[in-house]
């Protein structure tokens, strides 16, 4: 009961929120520099030309009514057409969500378990080499840049070593995969599907580390500090001079406090590895959301650009919400 | 009284071992820093190629001979082009941090101060802005703006500028409640007067911790921006440009195109994150 007030408000919170980013991402990509109508006509194209191509896409209108059709097709679920290629953004973005998802909950996913284990251990040895160690480690983590980070992955594993496939492309197209979700994996394994399922599991690993070794750090030091709080705390204490087993220390009082501050880091990574998926995408031509979106950028492709970040902004939004509501569930001193 | 004493005697060694730890994580950031600066302002006085300088006859050669790093795929120095672009890098993340810091803390102190209605519309302001991840929001501003280094200092301080402002706003909301803040004011010292001497200073601890680290990402931003071609362009001398120009090279096997200006922005943002965490550790600031 608490519980669905608390989310509630929450939602309540967020609305404001959203309706402010539709507006701001509407005004600002029409009043700043840049036309889409021309780069997708020629360069012979006449004035006459492009004032019926803006009329076709609805741009010759006042923008308080363009507006107002844009936020119509919001709530019916009409995202528009791309002016680049003509398809509705909907449709478009649906196919290139799923690769991008599969990329980022396989990373978050892995670097939250990595980060869990070592945040512990190193915690439990704060002061000595090994946490000294870690941490510096952890610093250097953090200050990689993740495209160069790809490259220099793709240097030693792709070109040197020869492990992995090129990295052009998700899946090896002869492999014939029948597309589902669009996360290559996952369809793989529901069309059982091996070969693609093996391809596409090589043509992961080099993304997934690089984005693994560069969210895992921010993790790291999070976990770390909750742990130190709770081996300073008296119930820690007391708990050990009780002589409790080992195992006990650790699962029942170290990882139960640590996990309980994991879901909002996990929102923050999520949010951050959103940000690290455009760069890697880049790197690894995984055509994905986050090169769908550059694109729309790029072009002024104003239907894409209100789009994706609109989504982006949902999807942030919600994933913190969501870490919020968990939290509540967890730690009853969050909901007052 | 009796928990509290044996609380500080339990902790003792421990603190005193993360204090002398936090002082070698600032020294050690500060000499990578120091390290860097002297090569990226000394090191174009030695090399023999401009940084937009061609040698036609010799590009993509590989290091060694006239050029000791090689030459990228237009044939420009590699070395020059790598000393050349830490002074934008390092200018650039600079600045836009200092900008960053100075927006942040105008509106921080406005709403921390003020409070009412002006607070609550300037904090559900920033919450639109906070609702991307930092660097989704950079590249929608930077492709939005266009690209060239004072454009990009504006980008990068706009997308830092509400956090900061938060941090000031939390910090201005408690100091202005201070015993000394009142006093100030009773004895009859203006408004502004008391805001300026009394309440500003004391509300800049978290932003001094926070500003190196800062740096480092600003470095990140700019060299990702530039890397997808939204940021500085080729033949401007830039990490993350060149890092892009070499990115077809490494599946060639070519790797001096674009391992050396990588190396290079990492060691400066591990610089700063050394720098940033030390002092963060002697602080006592919790993350």
């Amino acid at each position: 009961m608490r519980i669905a007030r608390f989310t509630a408000r929450r939602l309540l919170q967020a609305v404001p929120v959203l309706l402010g980013v539709i507006v701001v991402t509407f005004v600002l990509v029409r009043v700043l520099p840049g036309d889409p109508i021309r780069t997708i006509l020629g360069p012979n194209a006449t004035e006459a030309d492009a004032a019926a191509a803006r009329a076709r896409y609805g741009l010759d209108k006042p923008m308080g009514e363009q507006f107002l059709d844009y936020l119509g097709g919001l709530f019916t679920g009409d995202l528009g057409v791309s002016i680049q290629s003509g398809q509705a953004v909907l449709g478009e973005m649906a196919v290139r969500l799923g690769p991008t998802l599969e990329l980022v909950v396989i990373a978050v996913t892995i670097a939250t378990l990595l980060a869990t284990v070592l945040g512990i251990w190193s915690a439990r040895r704060a002061g000595r080499a090994g946490d000294h160690t870690l941490r510096v480690l952890a610093l250097v983590g953090n200050s990689l840049p993740e495209f160069w980070l790809g490259l220099v992955l793709i240097l030693v594993v792709y070109s040197w070593l020869g492990w992995v496939p090129a990295p052009s492309g998700r899946v090896d197209p002869d492999t014939n995969l029948s597309l589902i979700t669009g996360a290559d994996l996952l369809d793989a394994a529901l069309t059982g599907n091996g070969p693609a399922f093996a391809s596409a599991a090589g043509h992961l690993v080099l993304p997934v580390a690089t984005m693994v070794i560069v969210i895992v750090a921010p993790l790291l030091r999070s976990v770390r500090a909750s742990a130190l709080e709770v081996l300073g705390s008296e119930a820690y204490q007391a708990a050990a001079a009780h002589g409790l087993p080992e195992r006990t220390l650790l699962r029942g009082y170290l990882a139960r406090a640590a996990l309980v501050r994991l879901p909002a880091l996990a929102a923050l990574v999520f949010g951050f590895a959103m940000g690290s998926t455009v760069l890697v995408e880049y790197v690894f031509s995984w055509q994905g959301f986050g090169q769908w979106a550059l694109r729309g950028l790029l072009f002024r492709d104003y239907p894409v650009v209100q789009a994706s970040v609109v989504v982006i902004a949902l999807c942030y939004t919600l994933i913190f919400l969501v870490a919020d509501v968990v939290q509540a569930v967890l730690d009853p001193r969050v909901r007052i | 009284m009796a928990d509290l004493t044996t609380a500080a005697e339990t902790r003792a060694p421990r603190a005193a071992a993360d204090r002398g730890f936090a002082t070698t994580l600032i020294w050690a950031g500060s000499v990578l820093l120091g390290l860097v600066l002297l090569a990226v302002l000394a090191g174009p006085l030695l090399v023999r190629w401009g940084p937009e300088e061609i040698d036609a006859a010799a590009a993509l050669a590989a290091p060694g001979g006239a050029h000791p790093l090689g030459t990228d795929v237009n044939g420009m120095d590699i070395l020059s082009r790598v000393l050349h672009a830490g002074r934008l890098d390092l200018g650039v993340a600079v600045a836009s941090v200092a900008l960053a810091v100075v927006l942040g803390t105008l509106l921080g102190v406005v709403a921390g101060y003020r409070g009412g209605l002006v607070d609550d519309v300037l904090m559900r302001f920033l919450d639109v802005f906070q609702a991307f991840p930092a660097f989704i929001l950079a590249l929608a501003v930077a492709a939005l703006l266009g690209g060239g280094a004072p454009e990009l200092i504006l980008v990068i301080a706009l997308v830092n500028a509400p956090a900061y402002a938060r941090l000031v706003r939390a910090e201005v909301r408690t100091v202005r409640e201070m015993p000394f803040v009142e006093a100030s004011r009773t004895s009859g010292s203006s408004g502004l007067g008391t805001l300026w001497r009394h309440v500003l200073p004391n509300s800049l601890t978290p932003v001094r911790v926070i500003a190196p680290l800062n740096c480092g990402w600003a470095m990140l931003t700019l060299a990702g921006l530039s890397f997808l071609g939204l940021g500085v362009t080729v033949p401007t001398a830039e990490w993350g440009a060149m890092i892009s120009l070499g990115a077809a090279d490494v599946v060639a096997g070519r790797w001096w195109t674009s391992v050396p200006p990588g190396l290079m922005l990492l060691v400066s943002v591990l610089g700063f994150s050394l720098l940033g965490e030390g002092l963060q550790e002697r602080a006592g600031v919790r993350r």
